[in-house]
């Protein structure tokens, strides 16, 4: 009862500021889906990086646009008689990775600079924040959208951009659970016994931001894979000839009358991998949560 | 004199901030352009003529050292002169401001579906949070935070426009024109908007003056009326203030999705023309909207709510 009442500090400083705590789903019945998915999305991509699939690239125009289940095509074929199924597959490299590339880059360096942050005396802290809170205030969609016009299209310029663009918001989170953590009575405890700050921070800190971190990941994960479908959807993400999964709803535009398969494949491959992160985090969140309200 | 203090500490604040942002990405595109090669090149485009290549080498005064050309671009910049669009001549400044209804209209007809649809949904998603059916409705709020905006705004394309043939989907051609673009810029907040205030609300019930107004006999419509909901939506429209950068962010692919002339779909355009006048007018023009939004919002709630007021600006 008293745990209801009280807000937990460090519980809500485990999310972006805006998630909101889901009431949705089952906790780990719903966490399993998400996983399940997630583990089929990456043994897929591991398994088209070895065998790339030549049916991705190489149509037949005689058996363009044909429905998902037409004549043994599973998801249907784009408008030069592609197999749907084989270029989502072979997207995957480029979306999943892009999106992983980007929320390691965005992670690391949000870490580094929330511990910086929270770990230095004032005059680095300010400055840390300033320049967190000047990123985050500024739309990101259009820093990417200009700073990869200067740098051209591809993997690491895309994945390089979108990591640049998002750490601060790792930042703000991993600096609000380290400096509740650092008040923590083990962490006091340990200071008075005369353990170094950076002992502290490796044995004590670290380990209880795991779920944190992880949390932060699904979420980042998600927000970079919508980021880089959007850029490749505005034609300035990928090489337009790379089945992303942006390109492939950017080329579906204009055969929506033909065709709705060739968006609404790529478009169910999104929403598929953002809802399983998205549960995947709120899950690991959820428990995170219902531990430290015991831990009280 | 309260007041311009707060208005003062908000604005020195924030205005510092801005400056900076101004600053790292002027310095940033500045440097982007020369390690990319030949800027002169670049800003002519592909299979440009040796005449134009010329002319903008030199209007550019790219034979000059770096720090010199460094130094009169700023100067440039802050006298808010971008120079003219590559293509067609015009001054780049204007060409962007031009836009500024476009988009403001946009942005205000999302948010006003945004609201219609978050306010309801919200406040009884959050009045009794547990209870079966707004569970299952609770779980598709969470999928449709999932779906991007941009899936949105196809799926309505194609049910509305190539299905239905009910409406239309390219550019402002009055009112009917104007009900994709915005329910789909309205998709990038509602989700959010409809858990924030389901959150505050429920939050705001179990607080303890509900409890006395319940217990002096207030039915559940009257305290949601009168003490839940004012509270929750103060939440909400701080949420407008934090979340207009993505807003904009969302405004970029609506508008070209359904190519609406704001500054978004100008912005995109301008990229793949690689006219960077216009792209860095549009970036500055966007920058100094979402400060203007934000500090805005800033000052308001500090005045309206005295616990803001006072921490430190």
């Amino acid at each position: 009862m008293t745990a209801q009442t009280e807000s937990p500090a460090p519980v809500r400083s485990l999310l972006p500021r805006l998630r909101i705590w889901p009431r949705a789903g089952s906790g780990n019945g719903m966490t399993i889906v998400g996983m399940v998915i997630v583990l089929c999305f990456a043994i897929a991509t591991i398994g088209v990086l070895i065998w790339p699939p030549a049916e991705a690239y190489t149509g037949n125009l005689m058996e363009r646009w044909k429905a998902p289940l037409e004549d043994g095509s599973v998801l249907g074929t784009d408008q030069l008689g592609r197999s749907l199924l084989w270029r989502v597959a072979a997207g995957m490299p480029w979306s999943l990775g892009i999106a992983f590339t980007a929320a390691v880059i965005a992670m690391t360096l949000g870490t580094a600079a929330g511990l910086l942050a929270a770990w230095s005396p004032g005059p680095i802290r300010r400055i840390v924040q300033h320049l967190v809170d000047t990123v985050i205030a500024f739309p990101s969609l259009v820093l990417a959208v200009t700073v990869i016009a200067l740098l051209g299209r591809g993997f690491w310029p895309l994945a390089a951009t979108l990591g640049l663009a998002t750490w601060p918001i790792a930042a703000r989170v991993v600096y609000a659970e380290a400096m509740s953590i650092s008040k923590r009575d083990y962490v006091m405890a340990a200071r008075l016994a005369g353990v170094g700050s950076t002992t502290i921070l490796i044995t004590h800190v670290l380990p209880a931001l795991r779920p944190t971190l992880l949390v932060m990941f699904a979420f980042t994960f998600a927000d970079m894979l919508i980021a880089e479908s959007a850029l490749s959807f505005l034609g300035i993400g990928v090489p337009l000839t790379a089945p992303s999964w942006g390109n492939m709803l950017s080329e579906s535009r204009e055969y929506l009358v033909e065709a709705p398969q060739q968006m609404l494949v790529p478009a169910t491959a999104i929403v598929l991998a953002v809802v399983a992160f998205n549960l995947i985090g709120d899950g690991v969140a959820a428990k995170a949560r219902s531990r430290s309200r015991a831990v009280e | 004199m309260n007041v311009w203090h707060t208005i003062r500490g908000v604005l020195s604040k924030r205005g510092l901030e801005l400056a900076i942002l101004l600053f790292a990405i002027s310095t940033l595109l500045f440097f982007l352009l020369r390690l990319s090669g030949d800027p002169a090149a670049v800003l002519a485009g592909e299979e440009a003529d040796p005449d134009l290549v010329a002319l903008i080498r030199q209007r550019y005064g790219l034979d000059d050292p770096l720090i010199v050309q460094y130094v009169s671009y700023v100067l440039s910049i802050l006298t808010l002169d971008f120079g003219e669009s590559l293509r067609g001549g015009q001054e780049a400044l204007i060409l962007v401001l031009q836009r500024l209804a476009s988009t403001l209209l946009l942005a205000f007809l999302a948010l006003i579906v945004t609201a219609a649809i978050a306010v309801p949904l919200g406040a009884w998603l959050g009045v009794r949070p547990d209870a079966k059916t707004r569970k299952w409705v609770n779980g598709i709020v969470f999928i449709f935070q999932g779906i991007p905006g941009y899936i949105v705004g196809l799926l309505l394309i194609q049910l509305f426009v190539v299905e239905l043939r009910w409406l239309t989907s390219i550019g402002n051609q009055g009112v009917t024109s104007w009900i994709l673009p915005s329910l789909t810029l309205a998709s990038f907040l509602a989700p959010k908007m409809v858990r924030v205030v389901a959150a505050n609300v429920s939050e705001a019930m179990r607080e303890d003056y509900i409890r006395t107004a319940r217990a002096n006999g207030a039915s559940t419509a009257q305290v949601l009326w009168r003490h839940a909901l004012p509270n929750a939506l103060l939440g909400a429209t701080a949420l407008i203030g934090t979340q207009f950068a993505f807003l904009m962010s969302g405004s970029l692919i609506t508008e070209w999705i359904f190519a609406w002339p704001g500054f978004g779909l100008l912005l995109v355009q301008s990229v793949e023309r690689l006219d960077f006048p216009v792209v860095q007018a549009a970036v500055f023009v966007i920058a100094g909207l979402v400060f203007v939004v934000n500090a805005g919002t800033d000052v308001v709630f500090r005045l309206i709510d005295p616990r803001l007021r006072r921490q430190q600006a």
